[in-house]
């Protein structure tokens, strides 16, 4: 049932039963803007212009040429800034021509120099200038009658509408309308009235029209100009999508490109990745699937130029679709898919896809969970041999990671590192060098050599953007520098500096909104950080509903923070259960980092029933593991675990020794809060060699118990930092104990004063000192 | 207009001859032609009416007089395409007639630029922004008189389509509403309005005046929709209320059959169609494709020839051409039939993917992969360019990507079962049994047109090792087919014979397997073993001499899927 109105719609451009956009292979069609850059060639060929200006203006040939089309406005405005006289001379000519009349158009293409002819010129037949000329004379000449006419009009409405400042798309309705009265002239009264009439219906209707013809100001995108949009947009999203369109914008002026031109594969594309944005697992996939699908045809196409044909969009179709459900978290269907493409890949002896598919299969199996180390291994191998540094590196990058959380040797993966950065450098492959020290501030604080991780921190942020294409972004949003700032926001938070580390937040959160994608990482960062605060100053209710919202992010994370809390209020039964099914569940997952965590707080369990001596085998668990793993920040936690409990059992001298080891490192990178802890267990430590009694009986060695003194006083200056109160009782009590022992009534009155405000301040019953660390 | 008024009930068939007959006098002055010619059909159908009987000519008033000479003079020009200087002459005429037709020839005109000027744009890029300048001229003025209720039924429509060809699909929709309550029996409102529904709900929701036309506007909506039952029902009570003799029912029921692939009656409908209107060129690419399926080449031939008589530069004529090129195996020249439909309508959906099933053959599929993305673009819902896009990239060896594809078709033709082997296959290649399994039987469960579901289900189980479910579907299977009637050229009932002998002999129920032993023999591929089976059996009766009891017993309790077989009499097999 065709409808009357269902347009008689032909396509020329149809061969073969297929549409062709570019049936002519020419990409140069003459615009009103190619009108005006052939204006100020002219005028620059034909007047005097000062040396300067002309070196200013020859500099912007080649932009004004290749860019995409620009407005009237923002043109002269170039021009003007480099020679104000030739901009006016252009406007000029322009002028003419848009008055005019067509035949004023007409003679100033006539009266271009013809590149064939000016040997002398710069507009020579060989030269940039006099090519594109020759492109723009060449355009010209094939346009038939209407389309002369036709850009004509266009040109007088590109000139006018610089000038006219339109308010809103209304421009060529007035001119309409005149022209109708004209013609009528004898109801002239009645469309005046018409005309008033029809201004004032058109304002409420002017929003509705709005959304559905926005762009009718900005007259047609020509083929450049879509690409050009493509290709910064696409860039934005992968470096800064904070730059790039929102994601209904963006949706919105895809959807316009495709009416236009449904044969732009590439805008679907980036249709796919704008879908992606906002986890849209069926339009994406729509997308995708529609962009291969238009790819093949373009395929074939190469075939002449040595390309493989549309065999080779089959394969990487495949392999794209993986990628996709890997990103959805679709593991089977990722698998599926992927194993098509090493298929297709293989059939083709295409190496180097079979390369890629190789590399995002150990991707794969790591994001599965399962080790992946062989065929790591195996994809380096291989990258190295087919020459693609890329994946060369970026698979060292994963073995590196794995290696560090299988305790490899430091060394060893600090060169294999610096080797890749070599590689990196040599191709200048600017986002592997951002992971690359991303990565060695995620080791060295694994490590917990805070002052490296910083460093390594600080080099990345303050680097500048290698990008050959720059589409003014200073800094890269990419992961990598979110991972920095995490760590960077972590690192001052342990050092207590709060306020610096709620403007890196603030940052991180203008940089990756909420919805991004790598908003996850500072959510958790985030949480984690207020968790610690509420810890340490005593705050457990504060602290335990931000526990729901960790495991929510990260399910192993929320289990160790909810036995943290758990144990911190006393219910010591359930944070046990939980303690021991995490240590099960890490064990088999290959999480040492949080094992040894797990090791440690069970050990403190232990001590509030005061198994010390049960307590003591997993110490020396966690250490070696620690020390295994080379996790140094956790091997002195354990350290102090271990003086601690020797403490306890009545043995301070070995304590003390034990404490030596761990001290010099705690000071140097731990955190304040460890640092406080190690001086306090220290002073306690001297304390009890002194043989010092809390009644004050006895002998006291008086030298140990100055030193003690000492000691206090500066980690009651840690804990004061971070405002842990609790310690500081414990500190202001030990230190007025000291201090009575040593005959310093004073000062002893100062300590106990503190002591007592402090314990009036927070109400709850003060913990026995000797029960924790 | 008057017509709302004369809104009466169903079946009253000298008042809807009257209606008709009005209404179409009414299109024709007004230049609406295929809303004249529907009704004309449907007019025709209907008994004819004494002279007395006949309506009145519509009542002539001041303005029509006023207006005459321009109206009469621009409707000739109009008639003649010339739509700019119809509307000149038009300019002022204030009758609600001549406001039509001006209005109309302003829209038609701006249409033919727009068409003529796509051909020489200034660039690829904005062909596609060739708009029809006057649209938003027309709306503005439309909806100004819109607003003060000045519109009648017809330039109610025609504000319709200018709001729908400027993309406000929802205004459109209360506008064509407005226009069918208004003026019930214009049948182009109620098309265009059709085309803007898009699910069974949305049509739920809209309030239509209740008038015989109604039924006609439901029954092709559900057309639409793919409710190829209600659709028929709906055609079945209007043949009843006396349009028997319409051909516009027959052959929208004849598209019906189509569509739910009940080849025979369609066919039969077809033929009845071309007795009664053979110089009909409408539907015929339809009844070529049934023609197509059955493989009637003859049938093909005849009717090819017959419509290039008619007139070869017709939509249809071409799809037939190609269809008949098709059955021939020339395939190239096929595809320039469709390439020439194309040409002549590129909105034609029909013809792009046929022209993709055409590079098929061809083995060229990146063009056949164009082609329906093209149909798919035409119209999303249209299942055979999804499901062809899927069997391209099946050829192409890639069974995980093609499931996208077979998921859309099946999404949209949930009871088809094609879709359903398909999706099965791919994933029986992807080893993914389970899913297979589950495709398989709904296959089978929805109505397996290609009678291969159950079998290669069964296939499945065999591989699978699982004899219960592997017998159970074989049983199915040889009942399925025998059921059926006609022969099959796939039929693989002697390998399910045999699988079923092998299994009741290691399950020692000797009588069956011996039964399934002899039925192998009449078949070729599975003779020999019949007849070794048939020596075991014999071999081991000797041995133990043990009378097997009830027949089926071990399988009815079985919990498999295929529960609601019933036990079967082989006996009663008829190979």
């Amino acid at each position: 049932m065709a409808s009357v109105h269902d347009s008689l719609y032909f396509n020329p451009m149809m061969t073969n039963g297929v549409v062709h956009a570019n049936v002519f292979g020419i990409k140069d069609w003459v615009t009103p803007y190619k009108i005006s850059v052939l204006a100020l060639l002219y005028d620059m060929t034909a007047s005097k212009i000062t040396l300067p200006e002309r070196r200013r203006l020859n500099k912007l040939i080649l932009p004004l040429q290749q860019g995409p089309d620009l407005t009237l406005g923002q043109f002269l405005k170039t021009v003007e800034e480099c020679c104000p006289q030739t901009a006016y001379a252009v406007k000029l000519r322009l002028h003419e021509m848009a008055d005019g009349e067509l035949k004023d158009m007409e003679y100033f293409f006539s009266t271009l120099p013809t590149p064939f002819t000016a040997f002398d010129s710069e507009a020579y037949k060989t030269s940039v200038v006099g090519l594109f000329m020759r492109h723009m004379l060449l355009a010209y000449n094939k346009l038939s009658f209407s389309q002369v006419y036709k850009l004509y009009k266009s040109l007088q409405h590109y000139y006018h509408s610089h000038y006219a400042k339109p308010t809103d798309g209304e421009l060529s309705l007035p001119a309409l309308v005149s022209n109708d009265s004209d013609m009528d002239l004898t109801s002239t009264e009645d469309t005046v009235g018409d005309r008033i009439d029809r201004e004032e219906v058109d304002a409420p209707l002017h929003e509705s029209e709005l959304r559905n013809d926005n762009t009718p100001s900005r007259g047609p995108l020509s083929q450049k100009q879509a690409e050009y949009f493509l290709a910064r947009q696409a860039y934005l999203l992968k470096n800064d999508e904070n730059k790039a369109l929102k994601p209904a914008a963006l949706q919105e002026e895809l959807n316009n490109m495709l009416k236009f031109n449904p044969d732009f594969a590439e805008a679907h594309y980036l249709n796919y990745l704008n879908n992606m944005r906002v986890q849209d697992i069926f339009l994406s996939a729509h997308s995708l699937l529609h962009y291969f699908d238009r790819l093949i045809l373009s395929g074939n196409e190469g075939k002449s130029n040595g390309d493989e044909g549309y065999g080779r969009s089959l394969r990487y179709a495949a392999l794209n679709l993986a990628s996709l459900h890997c990103r959805f978290g679709h593991y089977q269907q990722a698998d599926l898919a992927l194993q098509e493409a090493i298929r297709i890949a293989q059939e083709s002896n295409d190496h180097v896809c079979l390369q890629h598919c190789l590399s995002w299969l150990y991707t794969l199996e790591q994001m599965k969970g399962s080790d992946s180390t062989v065929l790591t291994e195996d994809s380096v191998k291989m990258a190295a041999h087919f020459c693609l540094p890329y994946l060369a590196s970026l698979g060292i990058q994963s073995l590196v990671q794995q290696g560090a959380t299988q305790g490899k040797t430091a060394h060893k993966l600090m060169d294999a590192l610096k080797d890749t950065d070599i590689l990196h450098w040599k191709h200048s492959l600017s986002e592997l060098i951002e992971i690359s020290l991303a990565q060695t501030t995620s080791i060295w604080r694994m490590y917990g050599k805070s002052t490296m991780a910083l460093q390594q921190a600080q080099l990345l942020l303050n680097m500048s953007s290698l990008e050959p294409v720059n589409f003014g972004v200073q800094q890269n949003n990419t992961e990598a520098f979110a991972v920095a700032l995490c760590h960077l926001a972590e690192l001052h938070a342990e050092q207590g500096r709060y306020s610096a580390v709620s403007e890196i937040l603030q940052h991180l959160k203008e940089q990756f909104p909420p919805h991004s994608q790598h908003a996850k990482l500072w959510m958790l960062c985030d949480l984690k950080i207020q968790f610690e605060r509420h810890m340490n100053e005593g705050k457990y209710h504060l602290a335990e509903p931000l526990v729901t919202a960790i495991s929510a992010l990260n399910k192993t994370e929320g289990l160790y923070r909810k036995a943290q809390v758990l144990k911190a209020l006393n219910r010591s039964t359930e944070a046990y259960n939980i303690l021991q099914r995490l240590q099960v569940h890490c064990e088999k997952t290959k999480c040492t980092e949080v094992v040894i965590r797990v090791m440690l707080s069970t050990a403190e369990l232990h001590w509030e029933s005061s198994g010390f001596s049960t307590a003591l085998p997993l110490l020396l668990q966690a250490l070696a593991l620690a020390r295994q793993h080379h996790l140094q920040s956790l091997a002195s936690e354990a350290i102090l675990h271990l003086a601690f409990t020797q403490l306890m059992l009545g043995v301070p001298e070995h304590a003390l020794s034990v404490l030596h080891e761990a001290i010099e490192p705690v000071l140097a990178h731990g955190s304040v809060m460890d640092k406080g802890r190690a001086l306090l267990l220290t002073a306690r430590c001297q304390m009890a060699v002194a043989g010092f009694r809390p009644n004050g009986q006895g002998q006291a060695d008086l030298h140990l118990a100055v030193l003690a003194v000492d000691t206090l006083n500066e980690s009651a200056a840690y804990f004061s930092k971070l405002n842990c109160k609790e310690r500081l009782r414990d500190v202001h009590y030990l230190q007025a104990q000291l201090h009575r022992s040593l005959g310093q009534t004073s000062q002893c009155n100062k300590s106990a004063m503190l002591f007592r405000l402090l314990d009036q301040e927070l109400q709850s019953p003060a913990p026995p000192v000797s029960m924790r660390l | 207009m008057k017509m709302a008024a004369l809104c009466s009930e169903f079946g009253d068939l000298v008042q809807i001859k009257k209606q008709l007959i009005s209404v179409i006098s009414l299109c024709k002055e007004r230049g609406l032609l295929h809303s004249g010619k529907w009704a004309s059909e449907l007019a025709f159908a209907l008994d004819r009416l004494p002279k007395d009987e006949l309506p009145p000519s519509p009542p002539f008033t001041e303005e029509d007089a006023q207006d005459l000479d321009a109206l009469t003079l621009a409707k000739s020009y109009f008639d003649l395409k010339e739509y700019d200087r119809s509307a000149y002459f038009l300019k002022g005429c204030c009758s609600r007639k001549a406001y039509f037709l001006y209005m109309y020839s302003r829209y038609l005109s701006g249409e033919k630029k727009k068409d003529d000027e796509t051909v020489d744009s200034l660039g690829p890029l904005e062909k596609g922004q060739v708009r029809n300048e006057a649209l938003r001229e027309l709306r503005v003025e439309l909806s100004k008189k819109h607003n003060v209720g000045e519109l009648d039924g017809f330039t109610l429509y025609l504000y319709g389509v200018v709001l729908r060809k400027l993309d406000l699909l929802k205004e459109a929709v209360e506008v064509f509403v407005e226009a069918i309550h208004s003026l019930p029996l214009h049948w182009g409102a109620w098309l265009e309005l059709s085309n803007l529904v898009t699910n069974i709900e949305m049509l739920k929701s809209l309030s239509l005046p209740d008038c015989w036309i109604k039924d006609f506007f439901m029954a092709h909506m559900y057309t639409e929709l793919q409710m190829i039952k209600e659709a028929l029902q709906k055609y079945q009570n209007l043949i009843e209320a006396g349009f028997s003799k319409s051909t516009y029912i027959i052959s929208q029921i004849a598209v019906a059959y189509h569509n739910i692939r009940d080849i025979d009656q369609a066919l039969s409908l077809f033929n009845e169609l071309r007795e009664q209107d053979p110089y009909r060129i409408d539907n015929m690419d339809t009844f070529s494709n049934l023609l197509y399926v059955k493989s009637m080449k003859p049938e093909l031939s005849y009717l090819a020839h017959n419509l290039v008589e008619i007139d070869k530069y017709r939509v249809e004529t071409c799809c037939v051409i190609g269809n008949y090129y098709s059955l021939r195996s020339q395939h190239e020249k096929a595809a320039l039939y469709f390439q020439r439909a194309l040409k002549l309508n590129p909105r034609c959906l029909g013809a792009w993917t046929l022209m993709g099933h055409e590079y098929m053959e061809m083995k060229n599929t990146s063009a056949a992969i164009q082609a329906y993305r093209h149909a798919i673009e035409v119209n999303k819902r249209d299942y055979r360019a999804w499901y062809g896009l899927g069997q391209t990239y099946e050829i192409l060896k890639m069974p995980f990507y093609c499931l996208y594809y077979y998921r859309k078709a099946h999404q949209l033709r949930p009871n088809d079962s094609r879709m359903l082997v398909a999706l099965g296959e791919s994933y029986e290649k992807l080893s993914q049994q389970v899913e297979a399994k589950k495709c398989y039987w709904r296959a089978y469960s929805v109505g397996d047109v290609e009678k291969m579901a159950l079998l290669k289900l069964a296939k499945l189980h065999e591989q699978l090792t699982e004899s219960d479910d592997a017998a159970q579907c074989y049983m199915l299977y040889i009942q399925d087919i025998f059921s059926c009637g006609e022969q099959l050229e796939h039929a693989e009932v002697s390998t399910a014979l045999r699988y079923l002998g092998q299994y009741y002999f290691k399950n020692k129920l000797y009588d069956e397997a011996s039964l399934c032993a002899q039925r192998c023999c009449d078949y070729n591929d599975a003779r020999e073993e019949g007849k070794a089976l048939l020596r075991q059996i014999s071999q081991v009766r000797d041995q133990t001499e043990t009378p097997s009891a009830d027949l089926f017993a071990p399988l009815s309790n079985n919990n498999t899927p295929v529960r609601r077989v019933s036990p079967l009499n082989l006996i009663s097999f008829t190979p």
